[in-house]
């Protein structure tokens, strides 16, 4: 098996296809490292302005209780992955931020409570730029590679059959599947060499630069993209062998091969989405606006109708009571609204499952921390940390024994000072627990497609007549 | 004789495996795409419909000009030619704004009933990109073994041992291999303008047929490119795993690699930033010396204090507020205000006479004052965001696929000029209504700001409509890139002419 391996391997070697390989994949390498080293050290700037500022912004209204449960965290932001050079995902459509703030309407002059908004994000709305796709790894692999491994083995079993070496070789005493791991193993390989080189340059120029430090987990994380990306090559050769042996001329395998591949890597995942998104649909934008406005109106509404003529103003639990629960019904529809969206999202994605590249993108931004799995962490995140925020508030205040404890009305709370330190700052974090969780079904998937393919593989050149 | 070269080619071809699956896998991803397109076209114009008449029904609400000035809205409509090569026509901003203080940009542009922003992160795909990919790579496929097949088999040595021109056998493969090229071609877009004429939403005029016939033409173009390249390759080569291996790199590079690489790596322009403060100053500088005639005037008047308002309140609705609006990244700002009351205080019916006056003052000033700085604004948009896009699609034309995209989307109209188009006709629009307020004398009406005695008929309000661009100005934007992929062409056959002429078989 190793000798059928070895005659496969220098074969490919010195063939014009492996140097060809070698230069497109160095080049989109290298220019991928060159890009990210341009763009990522604005970015990590970026965050640390915004959220240095946010720590300010919290510092400043630390001043009184108060000012903490009426004003509220600010702004939380999403901290860039070190390893968006492997997945863009589409991060320019993301939000970077979520905000806790108090824009509403005041209810019996009383300043609103904060609640948390989800801007959306549409860089595209002034771009006048062409479209284009950014050069990661998910392109590189999705698109380049599957394409050399196209290249590498549509005539792996065709051509042999067609100049009659496959026969030769099968006179000698070697089983069929040994025939066929040797040839897979000898594509493998010599894909792998050049892929490897580039991957390698684009990390020693990466890791070489000041401007970026990966941690251990990065490079954990960078260790399992590999693995990814030997599962995807391996199934494309699997596909390459399929076609090679079912279809017995080389110029039909490559059409063949080709056409499968244009439909699968470029055609499907973008059109399915387009599909997918069509069930599930969230209300639009405008009518989510209108209907918000009029929930503000029915809460300043119903005091009205209740308080709005007596000449006393109610007591302050009264008024605590329907500050709080404006804020609440505001924020449950904003999470609902937001909800509904991700959805959408949500189902789109997951229905482009059945093209493998699409699975790959998945994985791979699930493990480099960038794209919709990640944003989604990201608002769980800040989710939580709102709520540890919203008790300190609660826990501070109840710790004061002269506090009326209505929290969102100036005399109802606690009025000692509060220390900035004390009061929880957001940290946005990455686990890779979590990750692996998500990732889990588009991993299993992979390899279930791998699978059949290789069977299929097996069986075509088991059955093959020479 | 050259008549029998084209018929066995063109058998030879037909007969092939290659070209029943190229038809089968053509035609399979034109109609879905085309299916799904349809559907997706007619969710977009149920929403232009839907924003057309909210916007409508929110002008009518109001019974004074002043209100209104600050609502009036107008909508781009979907362009069923998107279709074909969505371009701009998408993403950029489908709700303009029209308003007599400010001259409305492609830059003030907003989505409307904009639904879920997290699906911008798939992107869309066209009947003219699934051409860009398949046919380029049918056409090499097609090419590759032409010559070097021939060559290897030695057929090439039996036909010229007849006394044929050599011109002669490459015209005859030419001509045979575009005759079948042109087969799935002709039929998917058949079969998609069938399922576009079907649908009842979607309704094309006679002009919309002949840009199709211009995508069709440049489609053909491009095709003829890919052909030319592989064959090409073919005549250089001596072997044709050779030939097949470059094409199918040289597709690669020109198709997949190329197009991204180019956009991703030009810098993002830093040195506007300047350029965009320095205009925004100046424009500021000119609202400055507006405001500071616009108090003049108020603290003149013989009205005590100097608020727009004239301190008034009203018994019924009213609306009020003056001040700037700003954007420094679209260079936007101007002078804004709005004064409404539907009902007077008796007390407050001495003044309206000064507010008349100085509303009829105000107008014409606000106009004047978003004239001029349009000026300034528009050179500078056009530095900072116009030039940076022409280059990113001057340097995407080296590459075939640039140059058919560009030809593709100038046919639909859905490229940037054709998007500008638009936006030039919502300037008139505008010019039009300000016409329409002088010539009802508005600014210094009372009906600008009391709805009490009489209100404003916006029945007479002229109609905003944007047929798209005339076939005419289309053809001229879309022709210098159809006459670049021929020339292309003619070059790519006179180099292959060459160097099979010269080549030993």
């Amino acid at each position: 098996m190793w000798h059928i391996a070895k005659r496969e391997l220098y074969d490919n070697l010195n063939s014009l296809r492996f140097a060809l390989a070698t230069v497109l994949l160095l080049a989109l390498m290298l220019t991928n490292a060159v890009l990210y080293l341009r763009e990522h050290p604005k970015r990590t700037q970026a965050y640390h302005n915004a959220a240095a500022g946010a720590i300010q912004t919290l510092a400043s209204r630390s001043t009184s209780l108060y000012r903490l449960a009426t004003e509220g965290p600010g702004d939380l932001h999403k901290v860039p992955s070190p390893l968006r050079f492997c997945a863009e995902g589409d991060e320019a459509f993301l939000p970077t931020r979520v905000s806790g703030a108090n824009y509403g309407r005041r209810i019996a002059d009383m300043p609103p409570i904060w609640r948390m908004f989800y801007p959306q994000e549409t860089p595209n709305l002034r771009n006048i730029r062409p479209d284009f796709t950014t050069l990661d790894w998910v392109f590189i692999v999705g698109y380049v590679l599957s394409f050399i491994a196209i290249l590498f083995t549509f005539d792996s079993i065709s051509g042999e059959l067609e100049r009659g070496t496959l026969r030769l070789t099968l006179a000698n005493a070697i089983p069929r599947h040994t025939v066929l791991v040797g040839k897979f193993l000898g594509a493998f390989i010599s894909i792998n060499i050049p892929f490897a080189v580039a991957v390698l340059m684009n990390l020693i120029l990466i890791s070489t630069s000041d401007a970026v430090q990966l941690n251990a987990e990065a490079w954990g994380r960078l260790g399992i993209l590999y693995g990814i990306v030997v599962l995807y090559t391996c199934l494309f050769i699997a596909l390459g062998l399929l076609i090679s042996a079912a279809v017995r001329e080389s110029g039909v395998s490559l059409v063949v091969l080709l056409l499968i591949w244009v439909s699968f890597v470029v055609f499907m995942p973008n059109t399915l989405a387009s599909i997918g998104s069509r069930t599930s649909v969230p209300i639009a934008h405008m009518e989510f606006w209108t209907q918000r406005m009029q929930l503000a109106d029915a809460a300043r509404e119903a005091y009205q109708d209740k308080y709005g003529d007596s000449q006393t103003t109610p007591s302050v639990h009264v008024l605590g009571e329907y500050v709080t629960s404006e804020a609440e019904e505001y924020e449950r529809f904003n999470e609902a609204y937001l909800k509904q969206q991700l959805a959408q999202g949500k189902r789109a994605r997951a229905i482009t499952r059945i093209s493998p590249t699409a699975i790959v993108q998945r994985l791979f931004e699930s493990f480099a921390g960038t794209g919709f799995e990640r944003h989604l962490q990201f608002i769980e995140n800040a989710q939580r940390y709102a709520r540890e925020y919203r008790e300190f508030v609660i826990d501070t205040d109840r710790a004061d024994p002269e506090s009326l404890h209505v929290v969102g009305i100036q005399e109802g709370m606690s009025q000692k000072p509060v220390s900035p330190e004390a009061v929880p700052k957001f940290r946005d974090t990455l686990s890779l627990n979590r990750d692996f969780n998500a990732a889990a079904t588009d991993l299993l998937l992979l390899a279930l497609f791998l699978m059949v393919i290789a069977s299929g593989a097996y069986l075509a050149f088991v059955r093959l007549e020479i | 004789m050259f008549k029998t070269l084209i018929g066995r080619e063109f058998l030879d071809n037909l007969m092939t495996f290659r070209f029943a699956a190229a038809v089968f896998i053509t035609l399979l991803l034109v109609v879905a795409a085309t299916a799904v397109l349809i559907k997706d076209y007619e969710r977009r114009l149920e929403s232009y419909n839907t924003s057309i008449e909210t916007h409508r029904q929110r002008l009518r609400k109001w019974q004074t000009y002043s209100p209104g000035m600050g609502r009036l809205n107008v909508d781009r409509p979907p362009n069923p030619l998107s279709l074909f090569n969505v371009g701009l026509d998408k993403r950029l901003g489908n709700k303009i704004p029209v308003s007599h203080s400010f001259v409305p940009s492609l830059w003030d542009a907003e989505m409307d009933s904009s639904d879920n922003s997290f699906l911008n992160i798939f992107s869309s795909i066209d009947i003219v990109f699934i051409f860009e990919v398949v046919l380029s790579l049918l056409a090499l496929i097609f090419a590759y073994d032409a010559l070097a097949g021939e060559r290897e088999r030695g057929t090439l040595r039996l036909v010229l041992t007849h006394p044929v021109r050599r011109g002669h056998i490459l015209l005859a493969k030419y001509i045979s291999a575009m005759l079948c090229l042109l087969v799935p071609l002709l039929m998917s877009l058949l079969l998609a303008v069938m399922l576009l004429t079907t649908s009842t939403s979607v309704s094309l005029s006679t002009d919309d047929f002949l840009c199709i016939g211009g995508i069709v033409l440049s489609s053909l173009a491009y095709l003829s490119v890919f052909y030319l390249i592989g064959l090409l390759i073919s005549a250089l080569t001596r072997r044709t795993g050779t030939a097949l291996m470059l094409s199918m790199f040289a597709w690669g590079f020109l198709v997949l690699v190329y197009p991204n690489m180019i956009l991703a790596t030009t810098p993002p322009q830093d040195a506007s930033a300047a350029r965009g403060a320095s205009a925004f100053n100046q424009i500021k500088q000119i609202y400055e010396e507006f405001d500071r005639e616009r108090r003049n005037f108020l603290a003149n008047d013989p009205v005590p204090g100097d608020d727009p308002a004239f301190d008034m309140d009203s018994p019924g609705r009213w609306t009020t507020g003056d001040g700037f609006m700003e954007n420094q990244l679209t260079l936007l700002y101007y002078y804004w205000n709005v004064l409404s009351y539907d009902e007077f205080y008796d007390r407050h019916l001495s003044q309206v006479p000064h507010v008349q006056n100085y509303y009829g003052f105000l107008g014409p000033r606000i106009v004047n004052t978003a004239d001029r700085v349009w000026l300034i604004r528009k050179q500078a948009l056009d530095e900072i965001f116009v030039r940076p896009a022409f280059v990113d699609r001057v340097l995407l034309k080296l590459s075939p696929v640039g140059v058919y995209d560009a030809a593709t989307q100038a046919c639909a109209g859905t490229d940037l000029k054709g998007i500008q188009d638009f936006f030039d006709t919502v300037r008139q629009y505008r010019q039009e209504v300000i016409a329409y307020l002088y010539d009802k004398k508005a600014f210094g009406s009372r009906l600008w700001f009391a709805g009490d005695e009489e209100q404003v008929d916006w029945n007479t309000l002229p109609q905003f409509s944007f047929q798209g661009s005339d076939i005419g100005t289309k053809a001229k934007r879309a022709l210098p890139d159809v006459f670049l992929l021929l020339t292309i062409n003619l070059i790519l056959f006179v180099i292959i002419f060459l160097i099979f002429i010269k080549s030993e078989v």
